[in-house]
């Protein structure tokens, strides 16, 4: 080969210039071996590092339906007016050069007016002081930049018919920031801009409509403390990538079935990658990952009996008043109305809430979901449980108890224990168990519960879970309170904490949820059930193949282990609440189903002992021969009512919704998607 | 590998350094044309762009190197000295303000000749091998002689001062070794050309020592980027050391940007990998990283090296080492010392552009602005190129008979 001939020439210069040469090469080429073959993965990262951006792209969130389908809440397309800057480029290098001119114009002037004055051509040194620096210049391109963003901006403005101004600050961040970005400039457009912007705008290069996804809750306040309602939150979620260049707007829940099942319905971000220029404009982009769809979460809510409660509770309390009700299905524990009252539009959130709407909301405390999250003393709904207590403990039902009147309204009775009078709503005379249930006695039921025992009561209240969370929505939950045996075996327990404990006061107090639990017992014959908000998740494409998850309906948690006949005695007497003239429940019949029902008000004081209001309640299960359905309704009231008069309004309505559900025919399954 | 009894029948070119040639010349139009035309097609006339200008100078320099062998070398250096005198006014017209046009950048480079703009100081460098074969040809009894050494180093740093003064740094440097190596096989005296080695060295580590270490009171005037250039390559802050944090940052943000273009150029050629991204695949032109005034030219090694990888470079490689081999081979063959001092000349002046060019790439040499021969897009560049190939033809094409 001709490298080793001249190696071996016997010229001896020309030989050490060959080998001077053949060296020179050969380190050129250990050289190249070192940085291409060696080393080539560093160089090819930082020509990654360099030239690609990554972004994090949401998941269609899942919907939220009712157990027929309907849908409680999805995502409606949001078109956002935004500018695209790498379109724009070369408008910013026009303008900057039409700047620099004027700026160079100026210049000149100042330097000839100089001359003029000094009378002489102005050296180098002195001409260096009116050069141009580095921030001047940055400062004329970024304020060229601005200016065609602000004509192009007001253009459109124009043409939409609404001023759009343009943050020169906002959008220099942005310029610097987020570069590879569309920059937002009117999020949330209607139709007719929309329709205007494609009409006259689509011409304009570097604006354009971009699509986001919008949660939208279409029933509005409907289950709002059911549904719970989103946060703006673009970080990543665990197991998902923590590393992105940029984030698209992102959102996780914060409350309820949103808040709860976030990671379900969220689905997983994807990852998109944008390959830029030098200076940082986008040239392409493409989908590395793409984002993993949420799933879809159907509920046991049932929307008409959501809405009529709803509607009801509007009507009977008005909008402000605070109160919950729960409907929930004896067999299954299947919640199918949840209402909270005051409550709040979770639209509102999906956008920025507005200060003025989220005081509104602390001020009501219409946030918290009351028929989970708040302690109640249940009054004389109570009385079920004492009931069952002293059944189950020899309580003859037929057996005469006569109230004593109090003399000082000798038309009512009441009772001492010790030395503290207990008054007693129901006039004095001969009571067995059904009228002094109806009644709701204070009399009777004192002292049946003295006489069947604290112990034994606080054993039934363990069996209904009293004290406990049935886990309908984690972390939304109070356990409410009940005292526990070592509790009532203690020192500092007198029969007055039992008295109190009889007419479900005192150291008693509980969630309407639980209520709707303990009435379900009741009915469907001992089985105390884990209440259940998810019927399953699904995927929100079924032709996807991923599984659903199913929760099981009917989970028993505890049987309450009691004779049937008690339980029988209770319902009877709770039939009769609503049926018989002297109840106290008689607002809630409906015509065509027999509810039974027991009524309640418990008094709410300071610390100071004074009553300031009145917890009125209504707990309910219908038909009488083959319950099927709980109504439990509570309303927080400073106003003089009772439960019958107060919640039996609301009762009524709600069966009446149920009645009418059952009458029609066939229910329409429609399946929204 | 070629059969030298073809060589024998006389007037015939060195066919394999033609190939060669050729194969350069169609790296050079490939590459020219992807560097300028990756990020979107040009806009501009088809005669405008950049890549058929380069054609048509690859035309222009085939004809003028052909040219060139239609006279016996002894003919052009007779004229080597005129020749030599008209660049020196060249070069120092280039320095005259109206005349000379710094192409928009730092350097007074070029004289603007309408259409076109030529490079002096590329020409200048094939006038001083004419003229310094033409001088250092005469008896070796001659160049023992002190004087006559001294003139050949008058010959060699007249042009090397000019083009230092434009400024261009990597152009004047490449004079020195070409000058040398000339005057090593003239048979200038050992204890000359060492006295010389170790004067260039000793000037040369004091400028470097000076540059890098001494306090900024201490050191002699040069170019800002000049200075910047070496400290980039040696890695050293741009800073003094006693200046303050704010100043020390100021200089990092400075050196950060001035070693802009190694870093691209770096990132380019590791990336290649063995087999590149492809022709025209390459994304650091196409997304501007390295930049578009450089790609097509000092730095369009960096493209092959991207878009072909290793195995491009080593064709690169290959394809010069033909050249220069062959060029050698020329050498030894010369009727005469002036045919092999002038071959000798030219391919230390094309071993120089390439180390330097394909060293600077990856940072093995400091970054100097200096062309590629045949592949680097420019006219002067281009020209003087075939015109010295031509030259090493010109020699086979009159070398002794066997």
């Amino acid at each position: 080969m001709i490298i080793f001939d001249e190696l071996k020439k016997n010229d001896p210069q020309l030989r050490l210039i060959a080998i001077v040469i053949a060296v020179g090469l050969g380190i050129l080429l250990a050289g190249l071996w070192w940085v291409q073959i060696v080393s080539t993965g560093k160089y090819q990262s930082h020509l990654e590092t360099q030239a690609y951006r990554t972004v994090r792209l949401p998941a269609v969130r899942g919907k939220i339906l009712d157990r027929e389908g309907r849908v409680l809440a999805e995502n409606s397309p949001r078109y956002d007016l935004s500018l695209y800057l790498d379109d724009l480029r070369k408008p910013f290098a026009a303008a900057y050069e039409q700047l620099l001119k004027q700026a160079r114009e100026v210049q000149k002037q100042t330097i000839d007016a100089r001359q003029k004055k000094l009378g002489h051509a102005l050296t180098k040194a002195e001409r260096k002081q009116f050069a141009f620096t580095t921030e001047e210049l940055q400062q004329l391109r970024a304020q060229a930049r601005w200016e065609v963003a602000d004509n192009l901006v007001s253009k459109i403005g124009r043409k939409l018919g609404q001023p759009l101004p343009l943050d020169a600050k906002k959008f220099e961040r942005a310029y610097e920031t987020r570069l590879a970005l569309p920059y937002p400039v009117l999020p949330d457009l209607d139709e007719t801009q929309i329709a205007r912007f494609e009409e006259q705008c689509y011409d304009d290069p570097g604006a354009d409509l971009e699509l986001q996804a919008m949660r939208v809750y279409p029933f509005g306040e409907t289950a709002a403390h059911v549904l719970g309602y989103l946060r703006s939150d673009d970080s990543s979620a665990a197991g998902e990538d923590a590393f992105f260049s940029y984030r698209l707007p992102d959102y996780r829940g914060v409350e309820g079935i949103e808040g709860e099942f976030d990671s379900q319905l969220r689905g997983r971000a994807g990852e998109e990658s944008v390959l830029v220029n030098n200076l940082g404009y986008r040239q392409s982009e493409n989908i590395l990952d793409p984002p993993e769809p949420g799933h879809n979460v159907v509920l046991t809510i049932d929307l008409d009996i959501q809405r009529a409660a709803e509607k009801s509770f509007v009507e009977n309390q008005g909008p402000d008043a605070r109160g919950a009700v729960v409907v929930m299905n004896v067999r299954t524990g299947d919640v199918l109305a949840m209402v909270s009252s005051p409550t709040f539009d979770p639209n509102d959130f999906a956008q920025k809430i507005s200060e003025e709407k989220w005081q509104q909301i602390q001020k009501l405390t219409a946030e918290k979901n009351r028929a989970t999250y708040e302690n109640y003393a249940p009054g004389s709904i109570f009385k079920t449980v004492v009931s069952l207590a002293a059944l189950e403990n020899g309580l003859d039902p037929n057996e005469i108890y006569r109230v004593q009147p109090n003399p000082e309204n000798p038309a009512r009775g009441m009772i001492y224990v010790g030395k503290r009078a207990i008054k007693d709503t129901a006039p004095p005379g001969d009571y067995n168990f059904q009228r002094a249930f109806i009644h709701s006695s204070n009399s009777y039921f004192i002292t049946n519960g003295l006489r069947a025992g604290i112990e034994n009561i606080v054993r039934i209240g363990e069996k209904f879970h009293l004290g406990e969370r049935t886990g309908i929505l984690p972390g939304q939950e109070t356990r409410g309170n009940f005292p526990t045996e070592k509790r009532v075996h203690s020192r500092d327990w007198h029969d007055g904490d039992t008295a109190n404990v009889c007419i479900g006061q005192g150291e008693v107090a509980v969630t309407p949820i639980q209520m709707a639990v303990m009435v379900s017992a009741i009915a469907n014959g001992g089985k105390v059930l884990w209440p259940r908000l998810v019927d399953r998740i699904e995927p929100q494409d079924p032709a996807s193949g991923e599984a659903t998850t199913n929760f099981p309906a009917g989970l028993v948690r505890d049987e309450l282990g009691v004779h049937p006949r008690s339980l029988q005695i209770v319902r009877r007497a709770m039939l009769a609440d609503v049926e018989s003239n002297e109840g106290t429940g008689t607002a809630a019949a409906v015509n065509g189903m027999q509810i039974c029902g027991k009524t309640g008000t418990a008094q709410v004081q300071d610390v100071k002992n004074q009553i300031i209001g009145w917890n009125y309640w209504f707990a309910s299960f219908a038909p009488y021969e083959n319950p099927k359905y709980a109504v439990v309704v509570m309303v927080e009231s400073q106003s003089r009512g009772s439960g019958g008069t107060t919640c039996g309004p609301m009762v009524h309505d709600i069966y009446e919704e149920i009645l009418k559900k059952e009458n029609s025919p066939a229910p329409v399954f429609a399946r929204a998607n | 590998m070629v059969d030298p009894s073809i060589n024998e029948r006389g007037n015939q070119l060195d066919r394999l350094q033609l190939f060669a040639v050729a194969g350069l010349m169609f790296l050079g139009a490939a590459f020219v044309f992807s560097a300028t035309t990756a990020s979107q097609a040009s806009a501009l006339p088809w005669f405008d762009q950049i890549w058929i200008r380069q054609i048509i100078w690859y035309a222009i320099g085939i004809g003028a190197g052909a040219a060139l062998c239609l006279w016996d070398y002894h003919t052009l250096a007779r004229w080597s000295l005129v020749i030599y005198w008209a660049t020196i006014l060249c070069l120092l017209a280039v320095l005259i303000p109206h005349i000379g046009s710094t192409h928009g950048w730092g350097a007074r480079r070029w004289i603007d000749l309408g259409p076109f703009q030529f490079q002096p100081s590329e020409f200048a460098k094939l006038a001083f091998i004419l003229a310094a074969a033409n001088f250092l040809s005469r008896p070796p009894d001659e160049l023992k002689q002190r004087g006559i050494f001294w003139k050949g180093i008058g010959l060699m740093m007249l042009p090397f001062a000019l083009i230092l003064k434009e400024p261009d740094l990597g152009s004047a440097l490449v004079l020195l070794p070409t000058g040398v190596v000339m005057m090593f096989v003239a048979g200038t005296p050992k204890k000359y050309l060492l006295k010389l080695g170790a004067g260039v060295g000793i000037l040369g580590a004091l400028l470097l020592a000076d540059v890098l270490f001494a306090p900024p009171a201490l050191q002699i005037k040069m170019q800002d980027y000049q200075r910047q250039r070496l400290l980039v390559y040696f890695g050293a802050s741009f800073a003094a050391a006693n200046a303050t944090p704010e100043q020390k940052a100021e200089a990092r943000h400075l050196q950060f940007e001035k070693s802009y273009q190694v870093r691209q150029a770096m990132i380019s050629v590791g990336s290649g990998g063995l087999t590149g991204a492809g022709w025209r695949q390459g994304s650091q032109t196409a997304l501007g990283f390295l930049p578009a005034g450089a790609a097509h030219n000092d730095f369009i090694f960096s493209v092959i090296a991207e878009e072909e990888g290793f195995v491009g470079s080593l064709v690169v490689l290959t394809l010069y080492a033909v050249v220069l081999f062959t060029g050698l081979r020329i050498a030894g063959r010369a009727r005469d010392r002036l045919g092999k001092l002038v071959v000798v000349g030219v391919v230390t002046l094309i071993f120089s552009h390439v180390f330097i060019n394909i060293g600077m790439n990856i940072r093995i040499v400091p970054v100097t602005g200096i062309p590629l021969p045949l592949l680097s897009y420019g006219g002067s560049s281009v020209l003087c190129s075939l015109i010295a190939l031509g030259l090493m033809q010109n020699v086979h094409i009159h070398r002794r008979g066997y």
